[in-house]
């Protein structure tokens, strides 16, 4: 694809929260990642992004593992595991500078490394008794030929969007189960969607443990793909983002052990909604990346292309360019603006509190010695985890940067949409080699609107926590009030009842 | 061509016809007519050709079957409904042969597709002493056409006949071709290429041009728009009816999802831009059957327009019908990210939109400058 010429401005200067909320050498270190994401996609991912398009249009189920090496030299896939397990230490922001330098070049390799982000994402919740193990590993075979990558696992076929909500979630047809076994879980039933589902070695799978009330009972666990009874059912041909598979999963009893369930058995449904906070801002980042890349492209084809002269010239297509430029502005405010509300503010409290900074600073040979593991890996520890999460927390600072997450995904896919769109009748059918590319990208652009959540899901919950004010249960309840009947403002679940019921306007 | 038009009852019949073409074959060919597979567009062009639809403007001394250009459109909107690349196919092939004269049309063996190719006068293609030159990109239904009609706009539109494989032309397919499949599109090079007979009149067509039985450049290049226009209303058309019907059988939060506003607004909106398309078929085509009995007289500003308006809404309702389906639209085998692409195709062809809208502003400025504004 076309090289991406244009220079940047420091993200200080168009980002100021950076610089409040965080401190200069969180910035100096966000710049230096940016420039690696962009290197490495004008290195490797505009020269492959048209042939790798082509390819997995003929044979959906290709993938180029080169391009995963490549990435890996980069940094690509570390940069968001902790500093103790190795990484780069990212969260929610780094994820989206990195999404929005890679979609411009190409959204479907993007995606590669942005699932692989996705999967790594509950465990960070896990705290400390996750960093020695698949963290660890992943950061391992980073430097090695064969780099490992990751999956999250949440949609199954018969349940989609509901499975993002918890309160649909109640009422999803549910069809998976983890059934409980000495040891650990037998996990049995189908995901679908799953994108580096058919590549990934290690996936983070949510599933109830009681199909009955998959609400209570949902539960994340780390499933690795060697297991016996994992198979890969069929990867989808899909109409764009085709470099990363869609793949259709098939479990039939695979075992779990109790250590690689994350966080608590029950927990499952706060996890994703906090991980869906952290991965709605790349989400606006990666739309936002596939609009920049279509408005790159177009400019230096009005500015080079013979076939475009005189365009330049006119009103209509000056005013396009405008209101592409405006919308591409906006689109990237709103999703740095969630992402460093979650960062610095939502979650910021608990990667910066001061016990996991320390454990932090324990030797990795220390933490891994058996008893010290065997310590991390405890029920105790992860209830820990989450009670640090209450004290440097709330459930409404979640809830509200999940509404500002919501805000810049769906705000982010209407704007990659448009801007696709209105490229490609710029340039119409004219010029082969602008036209495919810009073909690709608006086919790439559409995904943006559909996963993490429909665009019209995500605009419910900014509904519910930026017009509402509502307060959704979002965070792990401590282990004392698990057995506690919920405040009643303590959730939407209420009203979301109302909203199905045909009240508020919402489903009837 | 004919003096003749259809009754109603024959009008009725050939969108039955074409109905029953679209439903039952296109439709279940969708797929390889998506890959453009050759074999698929051969045995659907066969069956069009067994009702006629190939030359369905000309007369019988032509092998036509004497319909007037209203009734063509109904009939690209009923085809369009089960393959709009198809659709494309009969639309370009019926332009193309309008354009022709009687002895070239005479030549032309039964069955043999044709395609118009539009092209822009001076850049894309030049005109020196009776030589074409130039190249065409993403000239769509050329690829596999036995014969080609470029007709060049400007302000005396003209069109040229090639025969395809004529020397000096080169046609190499165009792989990109992201809508529209099954109208295979081809890059054509052209290079001194002798045409020493034009075959439509420039600039407009009137009485005495309608006399030796051709279609003008610029009348062709409107039926090209209203056309198209046509074949996005039949691709809206599928895609409400698949959305409608996958909103009523998949469920989410334990009710179908039609239940959620969510949903049912996009449905809603498809529906009211389905209720006002432009009915092409039925339009300001031909409607003045006393100073054009052939129905061929197109009103050119009403072309641009309904050509602007369907296309805009096919692109707005397939977007949405995607959407309506979710992660499952998105994927190939659903069917309805085709008609997406294909929407999107017919907002690029024959012009984009915000040229066909700066073409519309010339007329309109046009007539303010003659004093006699345009109704």
């Amino acid at each position: 694809m076309t090289p991406l010429a244009r220079k940047q401005r420091p993200l200080s200067e168009d980002f100021p929260r950076l610089i409040d909320g965080g401190n200069a050498l969180d910035v100096r270190e966000l710049e230096r990642l940016r420039a690696r994401a962009r290197r490495f996609a004008e290195e490797h991912v505009s020269p492959r992004a048209m042939e790798i398009d082509r390819r997995t249009d003929e044979d959906p189920s290709w993938f180029d593992w080169d391009l995963v090496r490549a990435g890996a030299e980069h940094g690509m896939l570390s940069f968001l595991i902790p500093k103790p397990a190795g990484g780069g230490g990212g969260l929610s922001t780094e994820a989206a500078v990195v999404m929005e330098e890679l979609c411009a070049a190409c959204p479907g390799i993007a995606l590669i490394f942005g699932a692989h982000a996705l999967g790594i994402s509950p465990l960070l919740l896990g705290g400390p008794s996750q960093w020695d193990g698949v963290l660890s590993e992943l950061v391992c075979s980073e430097r090695t030929t064969r780099p490992l990558l990751m999956a999250c696992a949440i949609t199954e076929p018969e349940a989609g969007t509901d499975v993002e909500d918890p309160d649909l979630l109640a009422r999803a047809r549910i069809t998976s189960h983890a059934r409980r076994v000495p040891g650990g879980f037998r996990l049995s039933g189908a995901k679908r969607f799953i994108s580096n589902g058919s590549v990934a070695r290690w996936i983070t799978l949510l599933m109830p443990t009681d199909p009955r009330d998959p609400a209570h009972t949902w539960t994340c666990f780390l499933v690795d793909a060697s297991s016996e009874g994992f198979s890969v059912n069929r990867v989808e041909h899909k109409m764009g983002q085709r470099a990363a598979h869609a793949a259709e999963l098939a479990l039939d009893e695979v075992f779990v052990p109790d250590e690689r369930v994350v966080s608590r058995e029950g927990d499952g449904a706060a996890a994703t909604m906090i991980v869906l906070a952290c991965s709605r801002p790349p989400v606006g980042a990666i739309a936002t990346g596939i609009a920049r890349g279509a408005y790159e492209r177009l400019l230096v084809w009005l500015e080079e292309d013979r076939a475009a002269k005189g365009l330049l010239e006119r009103q209509h297509v000056q005013l396009v360019l405008a209101s592409m430029e405006e919308e591409i502005h906006l689109a990237r405010q709103a999703y740095m603006d969630a992402a460093t509300e979650l960062d610095y503010r939502a979650l910021g409290g608990a990667m910066r509190h001061p016990a996991v900074r320390a454990l932090g600073h324990v030797p990795a040979g220390i933490r891994k010695r058996r008893s010290v593991r065997g310590l991390l890996a405890s029920d105790r520890m992860r209830d820990t985890t989450i009670s640090i999460l209450h004290r440097t927390t709330s459930e409404s600072a979640v809830t509200r940067s999940v509404a500002l997450s919501s805000m810049a995904k769906a705000r982010g896919g209407d704007v990659a949409m448009r801007v696709t769109g209105a490229a490609l009748e710029i340039v119409g059918l004219r010029g082969v080699r602008i036209r495919a590319e810009l073909e690709k990208l608006w086919r790439d652009a559409k995904l943006c609107q559909i996963y993490e959540g429909t665009n019209q899901l995500n605009r419910l919950e900014v509904y519910r926590g930026l017009c509402r004010r509502e307060t959704i249960a979002c965070l792990p309840p401590l282990l004392a009030h698990r057995s506690a009947v919920p405040p009643p403002d303590a959730g939407v679940g209420g009203s979301r009842e109302k909203i199905l019921a045909g009240e508020n306007g919402g489903p009837r | 061509m004919s003096t003749q038009t259809t009754t109603s009852g024959e009008r009725a019949a050939l969108l039955a016809m074409a109905r029953d073409l679209a439903r039952h074959e296109l439709l279940a060919r969708s797929v390889d007519l998506d890959r453009g597979d050759r074999e698929a567009i051969a045995e659907c062009w066969r069956s069009l050709v067994g009702v006629g639809l190939d030359r369905a403007l000309l007369g019988e001394r032509h092998g036509g079957v004497e319909l007037s250009v209203r009734d063509l459109l109904a009939a690209l909107e009923e085809l369009a409904v089960g393959d709009g690349g198809i659709a494309m196919c009969v639309l370009l092939c019926n332009t193309a042969l309008a354009t022709l004269t009687d002895e070239q049309l005479s030549e032309i063996p039964w069955g043999a597709r044709w395609a118009l190719v539009p092209a822009t006068s001076g850049t894309e293609v030049t005109v020196s002493d009776g030589a074409l030159d130039g190249r065409i990109e993403c000239a769509l239904g050329a690829l596999g056409a036995h014969g080609l009609v470029v007709i060049l706009d400007g302000p005396e539109p003209a069109a040229f006949a090639i025969d395809a494989g004529a020397a000096g032309s080169r046609l190499e397919r165009d792989v990109t071709q992201m809508g529209l499949r099954a109208a295979p599109a081809a890059l054509i090079e052209l290079a001194d290429i002798d045409c020493p007979c034009p075959a439509g009149r420039a600039p407009a067509l009137d009485g005495s041009d309608c006399s030796n039985g051709m279609m003008s450049a610029a009348n062709a290049r409107a039926l090209l728009r209203a056309g198209t226009a046509a074949i996005a209303n039949g691709i809206a058309r599928r895609a409400h009816e698949m959305a409608l019907e996958y909103a009523h059988a998949r469920q989410q939060g334990g009710v179908a999802i039609i239940e959620h506003d969510a949903v049912s607004d996009m449905l809603s909106a498809m529906a009211v831009r389905l209720a006002c398309r432009p009915e092409v078929g039925a339009g300001r085509f031909g409607s003045d059957m006393t100073a054009d009995p052939l129905g061929l007289a197109i009103d050119q500003k009403y072309a641009l327009a309904v050509k602007i308006a369907a296309t805009d809404a096919a692109v707005a309702t397939t977007t949405d019908a995607v959407q309506v389906f979710g992660g499952t639209g998105y994927m190939v085998e659903t069917g309805v990210e085709k008609l997406m692409r294909d929407a999107k195709y017919c907002q690029l062809f024959p012009e984009p939109n915000w040229v066909a809208h700066d073409e519309l502003m010339r007329s309109e400025r046009a007539g303010l400058r003659s004093g006699e504004p345009e109704q």
